[in-house]
């Protein structure tokens, strides 16, 4: 299989431009890159979800259109997603085969067929889960060994695989591997596209390495070592990248104490000084999102205290936080931050257009103001403020979701994932912005998967595994390495 | 710097496109309006007479009142069906008042009064029982029809007092009274979705009801009053209706659901929510009663009247998206 | 065991209470819709008369809704009525449902609207045509034969709305100087007949006499009239003479209304039942009478 001058342009994004890459038959492969570089696009594009802009996919050398996923499958071509495609109303043998069921003579489904196939697949896979009970009650990682299941039914010749351990625990991954070596064996090459860098040496044989939709270049992976690896992945903007300056740590101002949500995280405690960025780092599944969300008042606490200024609060809902001076910038903000149908002035007034309106009507002119600042302020790349949100560009949205806070005069702001799926220069505004807030006495909680962005932009690090702070940094003593381990579970003294 | 330029250009051309088809979005539906007003001219001459045209108006008052509050609920992404059967009681309720002598400012206050709390009710089943807008109107179609049925003993309620049936067949200087009250409906509709912080919170809680909440917005009090809006503005109908027939008919109301989604359909909201005006809703509501108006002129056999109503609803529809 | 016995003893109410509720023979009821007053009306005086003769009448109402009505005579069948008497919600839907009764040997009678198949021991209904044509009669001979005519028409495509279309029709042959200038569907419904009318007033400049196809229209038309202050040029009949028709008449507002009478056609469909259970024969056909209510004859 190989894939030459692959394009893609998405409105306000270039995603991909002028990318290489190649997979052999019997190869594991690794994709890296950070969020955002073009990795998931890739693969979209081969498994025929997205359509390329411009550049040409052959398959055993003879140029193919893959045209939709179906028609992906049928050329053999398989993919395991990173987000669950499964239905959790049906079984596990009808997910297998969903689609596909093996049948008898007069079109009916042969049951006891698929149920035993699907019990064959699972057993060979060393998966103890009976085909016959509902996905919606399994666990996360065993419906990901299901997905797994699921694709290697079909007599693929080529297996992507995207994050398929994010939710494994060890000894699972090290089941999958047995696993992948096997389809090594038996000719099938294996895309593998992870985070978790040392997996990258663990298992693939050669690495393809994307930059913000650039091709960066394919590597033996023997001939790598994990520090060069990385550079590649980062480049040389790491430095100029990050405008974080050293601030005088201030007041403490929010402060956590022992806070629990059931079976999503226990024992969360931190303070946060004025003007300062405490980053939160972690895996997906570590739970570090829902800690902003339950100290935003969007997710109900089983447990713990949160003090403001010295003084205990109780925060029940999100109006109750936005009073006491906390803001949400979420990690989803089509999803979760913004209305996509409204114009950027109904967005950034949202928090606080009850205050504009404490009479009959909204007071317009005041409204016009505080926009018009805000959008100079920023320096949105807006048309008018009343330009729908949906034509923006990604790291304009995001400025809009950060204006918002700017409106309620925040002093907490939580951040989660503030930088994803945004342009490489937004991301250095982003980071600017951020500073300047800092600098205004804003205390930053930065949740962030992204290690370069823990790394450059944290005065302090948390890092959380499963639920639990599982170590802290000061900023100079932060290491991706040190980082890593703390996330994959190993507990370090804190300081 | 080149293809900076080129870039910036690109997207003020960009900017521009959007404001044509915001413009052709706006009015898509009014040039079908005026279309149909024009073949219709063309062939009926009774049609484009100002007696005919106050007539239509006071035909449609009484499916653009509920249309009005309507499109409240579906802005949120909600919808209410239960709003040809709350008129009904409502209505039921105002004549039962009326025909044994109480007055009628206070009939009426009733009449709206139930009226709201039906909606509000509704809008609590939906948001603190999270039960689907369509299941929990659907709910309370059948239980106000019954209670309807168990108020009137399935028979109209006649021996209405002048005063009141003057807001059905009354005018002011020759505008007929319903029409003067669907104009203040769609004042007040048009100033709260505009001006309001009510009005606001419904665009937000209807294009992205979690982004709302996640910006402090009380969601469950915004939507349950939406569909209270909602109750009220059948029960202004109700008064309308009754008004107008001189009797609270039992039956009252059976299928208006139908014709009021439809006006707000037709007038551009989206029934996903977030998107629409109320204004788009009073033209829809327009077109479906110009429709029935002009069919009734022409004198068409009524087998093809239904085909024929439909065949225009989906062009205007059709049209409309064409434009988009 | 004694925990048992309460259940022993409500099994014990349970299986003799059909036996006392059997010491009256069981007549079944079932009405298309209870939302109309011309059935209360119906069901009245069948209760009047079971009452009066002796039965136990259960009466079910369909909601116009075929299925429920399928569902509820299937449950009494189950019970095991003595006689079933149907007023179908629609003439084809209330075929199987008929032909399963025939199945449990239970005799059938159609009210008001009859079967399209199936075995039915009695029709009771009015003759809508002859009703049609007693408008028709009225009209003419009060136009002197001569003038513009509305038709409303009720839900196209019901046998009422054929039968009194067409009976109206016949009608008026006998005066070839009467037109019918508008013939227009307002679907039995008073909200409709009003705007239906109020449109055709808009049209027709010229309109001398209104005939609707039941009153509910007819009560609209009227208030359409008035409201175009154009009572002095034309009159209105209505059909079925329900109680707000009645007064309208009496107080001059519609000129007449064709009385079905309900009432009757809910005894005589009792009566009809008794003389089933009794062994007696029935007509295949019985004729509801009709009756013109003017001012005069209005009661």
């Amino acid at each position: 299989m190989v894939m030459t001058g692959i394009g893609k342009q998405f409105p306000g994004v270039r995603a991909l431009q002028d990318v290489q890459f190649q997979v052999l038959a019997g190869e594991v492969h690794g994709l890296v890159g950070e969020n955002g570089a073009g990795k998931s696009t890739l693969m979209r594009i081969l498994g025929g979800i997205h359509q390329r802009d411009a550049g040409e996919i052959r398959l055993r050398g003879r140029p193919v259109e893959i045209r939709s996923p179906i028609h992906a499958r049928t050329l053999g071509i398989s993919i395991i997603h990173q987000e669950l495609n499964l239905v959790p109303a049906l079984s596990v043998a009808e997910n297998i085969f969903l689609g596909r069921a093996p049948r008898r003579s007069g079109g009916l489904v042969d049951w006891r067929e698929m149920y035993v196939r699907a019990g064959r697949l699972l057993a060979d896979l060393g998966v103890p889960i009976d085909p016959r009970r509902r996905v919606s009650q399994l666990t996360v990682a065993e419906q990901q060994l299901v997905e797994i299941a699921k694709t290697l039914s079909v007599d693929a010749e080529l297996v992507i695989m995207d994050e398929p351990t994010a939710a494994l625990t060890l000894e699972e991954t090290e089941r999958l591997f047995r696993f992948i070596r096997d389809l090594q064996g038996r000719g099938v090459g294996v895309v593998y596209i992870t985070h978790r860098l040392e997996e990258v040496f663990k298992i693939t044989d050669r690495v393809t390495v994307l930059r913000d939709g650039q091709y960066v270049g394919t590597y033996p992976t023997a001939e790598l070592t994990l520090d060069e690896l990385i550079r590649l992945m980062v480049g040389r903007r790491l430095v100029e990248k990050f405008p974080k300056e050293a601030m005088p740590p201030g007041l403490p101002i929010l402060e956590i104490r022992r806070l629990a949500v059931r079976g999503v995280f226990d024992d969360i405690s931190f303070a946060l000084r004025r003007g300062e960025i405490l980053g939160i780092a972690g895996l997906i599944g570590s739970g570090k999102t829902e800690v902003a969300y339950a100290i935003f008042g969007a997710m109900p606490l089983d447990a713990g205290e949160i003090t403001l200024d010295g003084r205990p609060v109780l925060i029940r809902s999100p109006a109750e936080a936005i009073a006491h001076g906390i803001g949400l910038v979420t990690e989803d903000r089509k999803r979760l931050g913004l209305v996509l149908q409204m114009s950027v002035r109904g967005n950034i007034t949202l928090p606080i257009v009850k205050q504009l309106g404490p009479g009959l009507f909204i007071r317009r002119g005041e409204e016009h103001a505080l926009v018009d600042r805000a959008i100079r302020e920023l320096d949105m790349a807006v048309a008018s403020p009343e330009q729908l949100i949906r034509t923006l560009s990604g790291g304009t949205q995001q400025k809009v979701v950060v204006a918002k806070w700017l409106q309620t005069r925040a002093r907490v702001l939580l951040m989660a994932e503030p930088t994803r799926g945004i342009d490489v220069g937004a991301k250095v505004e982003m980071y600017r912005l951020m500073v300047e807030l800092a600098r205004r006495g804003v205390g930053i909680v930065m949740i962030s998967s992204e290690m370069p962005e823990i790394l450059g932009m944290s005065d302090r690090i948390i890092v959380m595994h499963e639920g639990r702070i599982t170590a802290e940094f000061p900023r100079a003593e932060a290491t991706q390495e040190k980082i890593m381990a703390s996330a994959a579970g190993r507990v370090q003294s804190a300081v | 710097m080149q293809s900076n330029r080129t870039a910036s250009e690109a997207a003020t051309r960009r900017v521009q496109v959007v404001g044509v088809r915001d413009v052709l979005r706006r009015f898509g539906i009014a040039i079908a309006f005026l279309l149909l007003v024009v073949v219709l001219s063309t062939l009926s001459e009774s049609f484009l007479t100002v007696s005919n045209i106050l007539n239509i108006a006071r035909q449609v008052s009484i499916n653009a009142v509920i249309a009005a509050g309507m499109t409240f609920v579906i802005l949120t992404g909600g919808i209410d069906l239960s709003v040809g059967s709350v008129l009904a009681y409502s209505g039921a309720i105002m004549a039962g008042l009326l025909s044994t002598g109480k007055p009628v400012v206070l009939s009426i206050i009733a009449g709206l009064a139930l009226g709201a709390i039906l909606g509000l009710v509704n809008g609590i089943v939906i948001t603190k029982g999270k039960v689907q807008p369509f299941i929990a109107t659907l709910g309370m179609l059948t239980i106000a029809r019954g209670a309807t049925l168990v108020y009137t003993d399935g028979r109209p309620i006649t021996g209405l007092p002048d005063a009141f049936v003057w807001l059905g067949a009354g005018e002011v200087l020759r505008v007929p009274v319903p029409v003067i009250i669907m104009t203040l409906v769609f004042t007040a509709s048009y100033l709260i979705l505009t001006q309001t912080v009510l009005g606001r919170y419904v665009y937000a809680i209807g294009g992205n009801e979690e982004a709302a909440r996640l910006s402090g917005v009380n969601v469950t009090f915004y939507k349950s009053l939406v569909y209270a809006i909602s109750g009220l503005t059948s029960a202004i109908s109700a008064v309308i209706l009754t008004a107008r027939l001189n009797s609270a008919q039992p039956t009252a109301g059976v299928a208006f659901e139908l014709d009021a989604i439809a006006a707000v359909v037709l007038g551009g909201t989206t029934l996903a929510g977030g998107e629409g005006s109320i204004g788009g809703t009073l033209l829809g509501a327009f077109i479906i009663g110009v429709i029935n108006n002009g069919l009734n002129l022409l004198n068409v056999n009524p087998f093809y009247q239904q085909v024929v109503k439909g065949l225009v609803i989906l062009l205007a529809v059709l049209l409309d998206r064409r434009l988009r | 065991m004694r925990r048992v016995a309460p259940g022993l003893v409500a099994l014990v109410v349970l299986s003799v209470l059909p036996l006392y509720a059997g010491a009256l023979p069981t007549v079944g009821l079932s009405i298309s819709t209870l939302n109309n007053p011309f059935f209360v009306d119906l069901r009245d005086g069948g209760q009047a008369a079971a009452k009066r003769l002796n039965v136990n009448l259960v009466v079910l109402d369909a909601q116009n809704d075929s299925a429920r009505e399928a569902s509820q005579i299937e449950d009494l069948i189950q019970r095991k009525v003595a006689v079933i008497a149907i007023n179908p919600t629609d003439s084809d839907a209330i075929v199987p449902t008929i032909r399963k009764i025939n199945a449990a040997r239970i005799p059938v009678i159609t009210v008001d609207r009859g079967a399209n198949g199936g075995d039915v021991l009695a029709h009771i209904a009015s003759d809508n045509v002859a009703g049609g044509m007693m408008a028709a009669d009225y009209v003419g001979k009060r136009l002197n034969g001569k003038g513009n005519v509305v038709m409303l028409e009720g839900i196209a495509g019901t046998s009422a709305a054929r039968d009194r279309g067409k009976g109206f029709r016949e009608g008026l042959k006998k005066y070839p100087g009467i037109t019918l200038v508008a013939v227009q569907t307002a679907d039995f419904d008073r909200a409709k007949g009003l705007a239906v009318m109020e449109n055709i007033l808009q049209a027709q400049k010229k309109v001398d006499a209104v005939f609707a196809q039941n009153d509910e229209m007819a009560l609209g038309a009227v208030q359409a009239v008035d409201a175009a202050k154009r009572q002095k040029e034309m009159f209105v009949v209505g059909f079925d003479a329900i109680a707000d028709a009645v007064a309208a008449v009496k107080a001059g507002k519609m000129a007449a209304t064709i009385a079905q009478q309900p009432t009757v056609m809910g005894r005589l469909a009792v009566e009809a039942a008794v003389k089933v259970i009794n062994k007696q024969s029935v007509p295949k056909f019985t004729p509801v009478p009709l009756r013109l209510v003017t001012k005069e004859t209005a009661k």
